[in-house]
């Protein structure tokens, strides 16, 4: 008997209802009839890792190593493995992940199906330019193995957990020196500025990204700062520590406001004096600022938040970006947490995968009901006029028809979606199918 | 007493905590470690796990709410000729207690898994120990054990009476500082076993209470909570005097 489960995500705006099957080890058939989801820890921020009135299989505790090669760092494990998991395991061994995104707590699994990326795209592009294998165990009891070239395999990284339950994959880890990179730190005014830090940058850092401030106009516009890093060969192999503090409870709404988001945004753009600054930084801060602060999501209150992340070509120039920058500062809706990033040519190896060449920007805004809307609205069409495409793992709103757009390889994905796997972003996109079957 | 590799038993070794614990112990030393269970493929897995992170592994399949298994033996002929280290035993199951109370061959069995099974390889631990004058025992009991209370009285009163035996060994070797006989009580873990469960603050992960279970052995604890803070809680609810107790939904 599976009990029914209320199942958060990341933006908190709404749980899905669902049967939650939990098996400890790698099950050889799907209970009933479906429909399925995969739910690894909850991260993703919309509802692409949702479903209501079906069965989430949450994979957490299918989370042990299978192999490991010391010598040449292809790690093999379950698919509920944490991130943050593998590095315990694989840093005092002298061995990072290949590429990581902003947080080390999700799975592995929940990292392939929306094939994440990070700070070295430039470099080292998605996720699963690093997976050469899996395993895919589908609702008909077949388990497929994928490899690099296969369709499946391209289908199924970012193909948002549709396409079967990932049971094991290989990962390729990267060897490190030391857990510490040489980082520096330098302020910027306006997205030329940085265009020209991402540009010299690219090549001699491997690790690139900038925090801007979303909240300052006038001449503040677009000032931010811009963060680049290298591993650096002094240092000791050290872990990261758990997390020691947390959010215990949903924060009043009013705690982010245009003042409290101002003041944080001043202070931390001042956060040095001069213009650039030097650190040595453990990866933790440097990867992970905000796993340090367990459940930070709760600072935005009951009501949720979202997080709009999009993508703008290169074709398009610099003008999209500033007037979306623009707009959010207008709005005075957006909150702290704004990052930019260039991303690098290396294609992404899924056919829904988010990364392409252009400016990536992704920033918080809590949910403020019909204003929150119509910023989104006007966002979206400068995304659209520009060519761009949004983020579906950040996603708890975007249109139907966008969605077709903006990935034109939709049609050749359908083909290798599981029939008894769906989502509500899934359902979301697909608003004409009826909502017993699946939609095609 | 000397001896190259840390040698340790560990029974019901693919309960989550269990693994955990051997994790954490495995960031600390390499060990040798012989994983008794009732499942050999399952075994297999965490084997294969414990093996990349730097064990040695050894797995024996058997269901170990056997009674009449000769754990001695098994022990004597799996030593290599080493002392043992560390006795480890994990397995349990948390019953639906109302379902269970209504069947009293289910009664029997629930006991049987998570006390009487216990206490026979305890016994038999306790007895080796005894000749090696060396090495620990520690067992997961549960804060279950503290209290009898409403919702779960069936698996606490095994735990209790696990809690009970324990403490009677630790009297037995009282004296003998190179024997440790080691209570372990996780609360509310987050686990498989507790997967169906609403999952409130009091909640913590298995891998946090691993590592302070590897903590408790690493330092022959008497009895300890896992986390600590439990101690102070089960302390309160032991003390509450039974006409506010009777008042509580526990």
């Amino acid at each position: 008997m599976i009990p029914l489960k209320d199942m958060p995500s990341w933006g908190n705006l709404r749980p899905a209802r669902a049967r939650v099957f939990s098996p400890s080890w790698k099950p050889s058939s799907l209970p009933g009839p479906g429909p399925f989801l995969p739910y690894g820890l909850g991260k993703s921020y919309g509802d692409s890792c949702l479903l209501d009135a079906g069965t989430m299989i949450e994979t957490r505790f299918l989370d042990r190593i299978r192999s490991f090669n010391p010598s040449s760092g292809l790690l093999r494990a379950q698919a509920g493995i944490s991130l943050d998991a593998i590095l315990r395991f694989s840093v005092p061994r002298g061995w990072f992940l290949p590429t990581t995104p902003g947080t080390a707590l999700v799975t592995l699994g929940g990292a392939m199906a929306n094939d994440v990326h990070g700070k070295n795209h430039h470099r080292a592009g998605c996720l699963g330019n690093h997976i050469p294998a899996f395993e895919l165990l589908r609702s008909d009891g077949s388990l497929l193995t994928c490899r690099a070239g296969d369709p499946m395999h391209a289908a199924t990284l970012g193909g948002l957990g549709l396409t079967g339950l990932i049971t094991e994959a290989d990962i390729q880890l990267v060897p490190i020196q030391s857990a510490f990179l040489d980082v520096e730190l330098i302020r910027f005014n306006g997205l030329d500025e940085f265009l020209a830090l991402s540009a010299e940058s690219s090549t001699p850092w491997e690790h690139t990204v900038a925090w801007i401030d979303c909240v300052a106009g006038g001449t503040s516009l677009g000032r931010g700062i811009f963060i680049r890093g290298n591993w650096s060969d002094q240092g000791k192999l050290i872990v990261h520590r758990p997390a020691r503090l947390s959010i215990p409870l949903n924060l009043p709404s009013a705690t982010l406001n245009r003042l409290s988001v101002t003041a944080f945004n001043t202070l931390y753009y001042r956060r040095f004096l001069g213009k650039s600054k030097t650190l040595h930084q453990h990866y933790a801060p440097f990867f992970y600022p905000l796993d340090s602060l367990h459940q930070w999501n709760r600072i935005y209150g009951k009501r949720g938040f979202y997080q709009y992340q999009c993508l703008i070509p290169p074709a398009a120039g610099t003008q999209p970006m500033e007037l979306i920058l623009k707009k959010i500062a207008a709005s005075g809706q957006a909150s702290f947490l704004a990052v930019l990033k260039t991303f690098g040519n290396l294609p992404s190896p899924g056919m829904l995968s988010f990364p392409a060449p252009g400016i990536t920007l992704a920033l918080d805004f809590p949910e403020r009901g019909q204003r929150t809307r119509e910023l989104f609205a006007n966002l979206d069409s400068i995304v659209r006029d520009a060519g761009g495409h949004l983020y579906p793992a950040k996603d708890a709103r975007m249109n139907p028809e966008d969605f077709q757009t903006f990935y034109p390889m939709l049609d050749t994905f359908r083909p290798y979606l599981d029939p008894a796997f769906s989502s509500n972003f899934w359902q979301r996109m697909h608003p004409h199918a009826a909502a017993s079957s699946r939609p095609t | 007493m000397s001896h190259p590799t840390y040698q340790a038993a560990v029974f019901g070794a693919t309960s989550t905590i269990c693994v955990e614990s051997l994790r954490a112990m495995l960031l600390h030393r390499p060990a040798r470690i012989l994983l008794i269970g009732r499942n050999p493929e399952k075994l297999a897995v965490v084997a294969d796990d414990l093996r990349c992170r730097g064990a040695q592994c050894l797995t024996h399949a058997v269901p170990l709410d056997d009674c009449t298994t000769d754990w001695n033996q098994l022990l004597e002929v799996s030593s290599n000729g080493q002392p043992w280290d560390l006795f480890l035993i994990a397995h349990g199951s948390l019953p639906d207690q109302e379902l269970t109370l209504t069947d009293g061959a289910a009664i029997a069995q629930s006991l049987t898994t998570n006390f009487t099974s216990a206490a026979v390889i305890a016994a038999a631990c306790a007895a080796i120990l005894d000749r090696q004058n060396h090495g620990a025992l520690a067992v997961f009991s549960s804060v279950a054990g503290d209290r009898g209370r409403a919702s779960n009285f069936l698996y606490g009163a095994a735990k209790a009476g696990i809690d009970t035996f324990l403490a009677g060994l630790r009297h037995r070797f009282a004296g003998r500082p190179a024997i440790k006989i080691i209570t372990l009580k996780p609360g509310m873990t987050d686990t498989p076993m507790t997967a169906h469960l609403p999952h409130g603050p009091l909640f913590s992960s298995a891998q946090r209470v691993g590592s302070l279970a590897w903590l408790a052995i690493s330092k022959g604890s008497s009895v300890a909570y896992l986390p600590a803070w439990w101690h102070i809680l089960m302390t309160i609810i032991r003390l509450l005097p039974n006409k506010l107790f009777h008042r509580t939904r526990l």
